[in-house]
């Protein structure tokens, strides 16, 4: 481990990146359900979560996701301490607009308002429904937590639906740019098979972006 | 045509160094870059003040000596260009250049625009030779290299060593020079002898020296003067994986 350190932390970074990746599709899909009409999506929404709850199979992979959340962001904190000694001195003028995009001179900067939108999120739902901090949370006709009642009360919020939807936008070009570069940390130097995977990062980026950012408007206007 | 040059100024490594704003008259648009520079120093000799210390060789565009970050861009506002192939025609009359050194820890500046790139020598000799008994030159063709394979390490071989993808990265990482050199000779039947041993060997004099980690901005691929591309670093990446597991 001693050797190549700069390479096992992209490694690190790379990996984490990519099964976070996995994640969102998952809890986007999940998302979907605030989108249908009330009467179906609260009954379906709290099964869903129960479920999930549940499950030991997902609390595992709870603990991954945790852990790969607290990975992802320390080795980001020691590349970039790294990278910035590795550049003490900046230029008076540079122009990196013309040889590279924004989002991947400043992943830093979309990280960190990521991680900020993460810390508020969990405080919203997590905190209440798994640690029980704050205003308790009832249960539907079936009994189960009413998870969805706590999603649709906090979207009424016009300053939360703001919030959700605006850092939705870092969370995209983060994901672009993240998306493409995992791959090549990882190895993977297959022209055509990059050039697919550009491709796919930009949709993939859209739909999260989307996704994500028009949810709680949606379940405002409701 | 007249520009106005602010041109980074530093008499030592160890004193701080400034931007001074230099006007120049009578250039012409068909002279290069260097020479614009050249005109200036003779003003400097005759106004009896220091030169301007740069570095140059071939002036033309293949040793990679000329390196220096011309208004934000290295080697100037052209893709894939060096220093002494740029000319005065890419600016307009009364601009602002601004002329400022590589700037990297592992690059220290010497002297105003010269900066000292030995930490490339040092990650060359780790490893990026072929260790073969010397002699007469052998039977070229004793050794089959497909066409495709020869073009590839001819690519990567291409690298001038001049350091624009280390100033250009905002991180400073040498990646696509350490991987160009790496490919190069891994791509090889010569060289895959000793595959593994190279790259675990110039990849950790890469670190020794202080680059930083690559994050795949592709500024690095822009501003080289050869277009090495960046996946190279991405095939490194793959060789890593493979000296340590093989290796």
């Amino acid at each position: 481990m001693l050797r190549n350190k700069l390479y096992f932390r992209k490694l690190l970074i790379a990996g984490t990146g990519l099964f976070l990746c996995l994640f969102l599709v998952v809890h986007l899909s999940a998302n979907l359900i605030l989108v249908l009409p009330e009467e179906v999506a609260r009954g379906l929404y709290n099964s869903y979560s129960t479920t999930l709850r549940e499950s030991p199979l997902i609390k595992i992979v709870a603990y991954a996701l945790y852990l790969a959340i607290v990975l992802h962001v320390i080795y980001a904190i020691v590349i970039t301490i790294h990278n910035r000694r590795a550049k003490p001195q900046k230029y008076v003028m540079n122009r990196s607009n013309e040889n590279s995009s924004w989002a991947s001179q400043n992943m830093g900067i979309l990280g960190t308002l990521i991680l900020i939108f993460i810390v508020i999120h969990l405080a919203n739902f997590w905190a209440r429904i798994k640690l029980g901090i704050g205003e308790e949370v009832g249960l539907d006709t079936d009994g189960h937590v009413d998870v969805y009642e706590v999603t649709y009360s906090l979207f009424q919020n016009i300053y939360y639906v703001i919030f959700y939807t605006v850092l939705a936008i870092p969370l995209a070009y983060h994901l672009h740019h993240g998306f493409k570069s995992a791959f090549k940390s990882l190895g993977f130097y297959h022209k055509k098979g990059l050039r697919i995977v550009a491709k796919v990062a930009l949709v993939y980026a859209l739909i999260m972006g989307i996704g994500f950012g028009v949810i709680p408007l949606i379940v405002y206007f409701k | 045509m007249q520009v106005t040059f602010k041109i980074w100024r530093q008499d030592s490594p160890s004193v701080k160094g400034a931007l001074k704003a230099y006007k120049v008259q009578d250039l012409t648009e068909d002279m290069s870059f260097l020479e614009a520079l050249d005109h200036l120093n003779e003003q400097l000799v005759v106004q009896g003040e220091k030169v301007i210390a740069y570095e140059y060789d071939c002036r033309e565009g293949i040793c990679g000596q000329c390196g220096v970050f011309i208004n934000g861009r290295a080697h100037g506002p052209h893709d894939h260009m060096t220093t002494c192939q740029l000319h005065m025609r890419s600016f307009k009359d009364g601009d602002t250049i601004v002329v400022e050194p590589w700037r990297a820890a592992s690059f220290p500046v010497i002297k105003d625009l010269i900066v000292d790139r030995s930490a490339f020598d040092r990650i060359i000799e780790a490893g990026a030779f072929v260790s073969s008994k010397t002699g007469t030159a052998p039977e070229a063709n004793a050794i089959p290299v497909p066409k495709g394979m020869a073009d590839k390490a001819m690519d990567a071989a291409a690298c001038i060593g001049c350091g624009a993808c280390v100033a250009s990265c905002k991180n400073s990482s040498a990646a696509l020079f350490t991987s160009a050199k790496i490919n190069h000779l891994n791509s090889l039947p010569q060289g895959k002898a000793e595959q593994h041993q190279r790259v675990a060997e110039m990849t950790y004099q890469m670190e020794q020296e202080g680059f930083g980690s690559c994050t795949f901005t592709g500024a690095c691929e822009v501003e080289c003067p050869e277009g090495i591309s960046i996946l190279n670093i991405a095939e490194m990446n793959a060789r890593i994986t493979k000296s340590k597991v093989f290796g």
